[in-house]
C-alpha cells in the first residue's frame, strides 16, 4: 500500500497559558490515504478547526508531527509553508472568502498569482476549473451577482485551480440553505470520484453522511473513526 | 489597486497633503534655481562690480563742521591705476535747460572723462565718443542720450547739430545707446548730455572754492567680484592720504559697494525658498501621515482578503509588495498632480520680475521623487502590518 497522503503523530496544540491551558488537540494520530473522502465531525471546541489549520499548514503544532504527501511540515519555514499551501492544499471556507469586486474568473485565478514559477496558462486553468464546478456561463459575474451556492462553487473552483493533492473544506455548507447544501455536497462527491482527496470539517451529521469515513472529535481527541458507505 | 478607485473621494483627500507638498517643493526648487541663475548672471555684470565713492559731511562739533570736500582729478587718476580696476570715472553733473534750434529741454549735464562710458557700461549708438584730446583741450563737444535726441531734436539726426547750455554752444558728436539701468532718483536714465569735464568745470559749474579740479563722486568698476574688497581698501588708503586723514580718523567720504545689495537680494530669495521648503516638508509629512492612516484603514478593512491570500499561498513579501505598490501608486499620482499644481500656481501668481523661476526636468524629478519617498516611508508600516497578519485570525476577522 502507498504511504498515506496525510500522517500525523502525537499532534498536540495548546491554547492559553498558566493554569488555564486548553488542549485544543491532544495527541492525535491520524492517517488519511489518497482518494479518501473524510468528514471530521464534532461540536464547536472539539478541536476539528485546529486540526484543519494544522493540516493546511496555517498553524504549527506544539508537539507531534505532520507529514503531507511525504513532506514534513515541521521542517518548513513560513515561506516554504506558503508555497506548500499554494501547491498542495485547496481551501474551501464557510464564508466563501471571495474578493467581492472581482469577477469569478479573477477570483479563481488568484492562487496562480502566487505560484512560482508563474504559469502562462493561468486563465485557461481558471476557466476549466470554473467549468468543473458548472459555472462556465458565469465567469464574468461578480460574487454579489451570484447566489450563495454559486459563490461557494466559485470558491471550490478557486481551491481546485492549482491541482491540489488535498481539498480542505471548513463547514462549506454552513452559510447555505439545505437545498443548496445538497448541491454543493454532491459536487464534493463528484470531485472525490474524480480522485481528489477531501477532508471536510463539519458539525452537521447530514453533511458528514456524504463522506466515506467519519472521524468524530471531542475535547481535542479522536473518539470515533468509522468507515461508511457514503449516502450517495 | 482597484481599492483606490473604489473610493475616489477618500483617495483624493488622502493625496491632497502630498499634492500640496510636492507643489511647494517644486516651486521652492524652481525659485531657488531662478535665484541662482539671477545671481550667476549678475555676478559679473558691471552693476554688480560697481563701487561708488561720495564725499561725506565731517563728523564732529557743529562749529567745526564744514561743507563736504569734493575729490580731485588726481584722486580719480590714482584710483584708476589700482590693480583689479576695470574702469574708474569721476562724476560732476548738474541739470540745465538746454536749447536747440528745434526746442528746449531740461537734462542732466555730465562732465566726463574718457573712462565714463566704460564705467557705466554704455556703448555708442551712433557717432563717436569724446576723445582724450577733446577733454584736455576743453572742447565744446557733446554726446547725448536717446531721450535728448527725442525731446530736444524731435527725433531728427542731431549729429553735427548744435545745442546750447547756458548760452554756450556745443556740437553734438554722438548718441549713446539706450540703457535701462536703474536711476536711483527715479529719473529717466537716458536724459543726459555728456561734455568734457574740464569744459564743464571752466564754463558751466565753476570750480570749488577750496579744491581745485573738483570731482563730486567716483565710480569704480572692478574686473570681477573677487577684486572688490581689495579695491575698496586701496580707495580708502588713497583718499585718506590725499585728504590728510590718519588711519584711525573717521573718514569724510563713503564707499558704497553695490554687490552688497545683491547679496541682500539673494538672502531674501533664500529666505523665501526656505519658507517654501519648510512648508513643503511639513505638507509632505502631513500628507505621509494621511497616507499611512488611510493605508492602515485599508489593511483593517481588507483583513479577510489578506488572510485568504495568505491561505492560498501568498507569502508575507507578496502582501508587503501589494500594499507598498498601492502606497506608491498613491504617491505617483499625487506627485504628478503636485507637479501640475506647482507649475500652474507659479504661472498664475508669479508674474513679477522679482521672482524668477527656472523649471527643469531635474527639479521635476526631485520633487516627484520626494513624493515617492514619502509613499514608501509612510506606506511601509501599514504594509508591514498587513504582511505580518496571522492568516487564521485574519480569515475570522469580521
Amino acid at each position: 500500500m502507498d504511504a498515506p497522503l496525510i500522517q500525523t503523530q502525537g499532534l498536540t496544540k495548546l491554547y492559553g497559558g498558566g493554569s488555564s491551558i486548553i488542549r485544543a488537540l491532544d495527541d492525535v494520530d491520524l492517517e488519511i490515504g489518497t482518494g479518501e473522502f473524510v468528514a471530521v465531525i464534532g461540536a464547536s471546541g472539539s478541536g476539528k478547526s485546529t486540526l484543519m489549520n494544522l493540516l493546511g499548514g496555517l498553524d504549527q503544532p506544539d508537539q507531534g508531527k505532520i507529514a503531507i504527501a511525504g513532506k514534513s511540515l515541521a521542517s518548513m519555514n513560513k515561506r516554504a509553508l506558503a508555497y506548500f499551501r499554494n501547491e498542495t492544499i485547496g481551501f474551501v471556507f464557510q464564508q466563501f472568502q471571495l474578493l467581492p469586486k472581482k469577477s469569478a474568473l479573477t477570483n479563481v485565478r488568484l492562487p496562480m498569482q502566487y505560484r512560482r514559477p508563474r504559469l502562462n496558462n493561468e486563465l485557461e486553468l481558471a476557466r476549466s476549473s470554473l467549468d468543473r464546478v458548472g459555472l462556465s456561463d458565469r465567469i464574468h459575474h461578480k460574487p454579489t451577482e451570484l447566489s450563495g451556492g454559486q459563490q461557494q462553487r466559485v470558491a471550490i473552483a478557486r481551491a481546485l485551480v492549482g491541482e491540489p493533492k488535498l481539498l480542505l473544506a471548513d463547514e462549506p455548507t454552513g452559510a447555505l440553505d439545505s437545498k443548496t447544501s445538497v448541491d454543493v455536497m454532491n459536487l464534493f462527491v463528484d470531485l472525490n470520484r474524480q480522485g481528489i482527496t477531501i477532508v471536510l470539517i463539519t458539525h452537521d451529521k447530514e453533511v458528514a453522511d456524504y463522506a466515506d469515513r467519519v472521524i468524530t472529535m471531542r475535547d481535542g481527541q479522536i473518539v470515533e473513526d468509522r468507515t461508511q458507505v457514503g449516502v450517495r | 489597486m482597484g481599492s483606490l478607485l473604489e473610493r475616489p473621494f477618500r483617495t483624493l483627500l488622502t493625496m491632497l497633503g502630498i499634492i500640496i507638498g510636492v507643489a511647494a517643493v517644486f516651486a521652492m526648487l524652481s525659485i531657488g534655481e531662478g535665484t541662482q541663475k539671477k545671481i550667476l548672471e549678475s555676478i559679473d555684470s558691471v552693476e554688480a562690480r560697481t563701487i561708488t565713492v561720495y564725499p561725506n559731511w565731517n563728523n564732529g562739533r557743529a562749529s567745526q563742521r564744514r561743507a563736504w570736500r569734493p575729490f580731485t582729478e588726481q584722486d580719480v587718476r590714482d584710483i584708476q591705476v589700482i590693480p583689479g580696476v576695470y574702469a574708474a570715472t569721476g562724476e560732476l553733473a548738474s541739470d540745465y535747460d538746454i536749447v536747440s534750434e528745434l526746442s528746449d529741454w531740461r537734462a542732466n549735464v555730465q562732465g566726463v572723462d574718457a573712462a565714463y562710458l566704460k564705467a557705466n557700461d554704455l556703448t555708442m549708438q551712433r557717432g563717436r565718443p569724446i576723445t582724450e584730446t577733446e577733454i584736455e583741450r576743453r572742447d565744446t563737444v557733446a554726446v547725448i542720450g536717446t531721450s535728448v535726441v527725442r525731446s530736444l531734436f524731435r527725433g531728427q539726426d542731431p549729429i553735427g547739430e548744435r545745442l546750447k547750455i547756458q548760452n554756450i554752444p556745443f556740437e553734438v558728436i554722438g548718441i549713446v545707446g539706450e540703457t535701462d539701468a536703474q536711476n536711483w532718483r527715479g529719473q529717466d536714465s537716458n536724459n543726459f548730455i555728456l561734455i568734457p569735464r574740464p569744459t564743464a568745470r571752466s564754463r558751466l559749474f565753476g570750480d570749488d572754492r577750496l579744491v581745485r579740479n573738483q570731482v563730486r563722486a567716483v565710480k569704480i568698476v572692478g574686473e570681477d567680484q573677487g577684486t572688490l574688497a581689495s579695491i575698496e581698501r586701496e580707495i580708502d588708503f588713497i583718499l585718506r592720504r590725499s585728504r590728510g586723514l590718519t588711519a584711525d580718523e573717521a573718514p569724510d567720504f563713503r564707499i558704497f559697494n553695490f554687490s552688497a545689495n545683491r547679496q541682500a537680494f539673494a538672502e531674501s530669495q533664500r529666505t523665501l525658498s526656505l519658507l517654501l521648503a519648510t512648508m513643503g516638508a511639513v505638507s509632505l509629512i502631513v500628507g505621509g501621515v494621511g497616507v499611512m492612516n488611510i493605508m492602515l484603514v485599508s489593511v483593517t478593512e481588507r483583513t479577510r482578503e489578506i488572510g485568504l491570500r495568505m491561505a492560498i499561498g501568498a507569502r508575507g513579501s507578496d502582501i508587503l509588495g501589494q500594499f507598498l505598490t498601492e502606497a506608491l501608486l498613491l504617491s505617483v499620482l499625487s506627485g504628478l498632480l503636485g507637479l501640475g499644481l506647482g507649475y500652474a500656481v507659479s504661472q498664475v501668481s508669479l508674474g513679477t520680475d522679482d521672482i524668477e523661476m527656472v523649471f527643469s526636468t531635474r527639479i521635476a524629478l526631485l520633487s516627484f521623487g520626494s513624493a515617492l519617498l514619502v509613499g514608501v516611508v509612510f506606506g511601509f508600516l501599514p504594509a508591514q502590518r498587513a504582511s505580518r497578519l496571522n492568516p487564521i485570525e485574519a480569515l475570522r476577522h469580521e
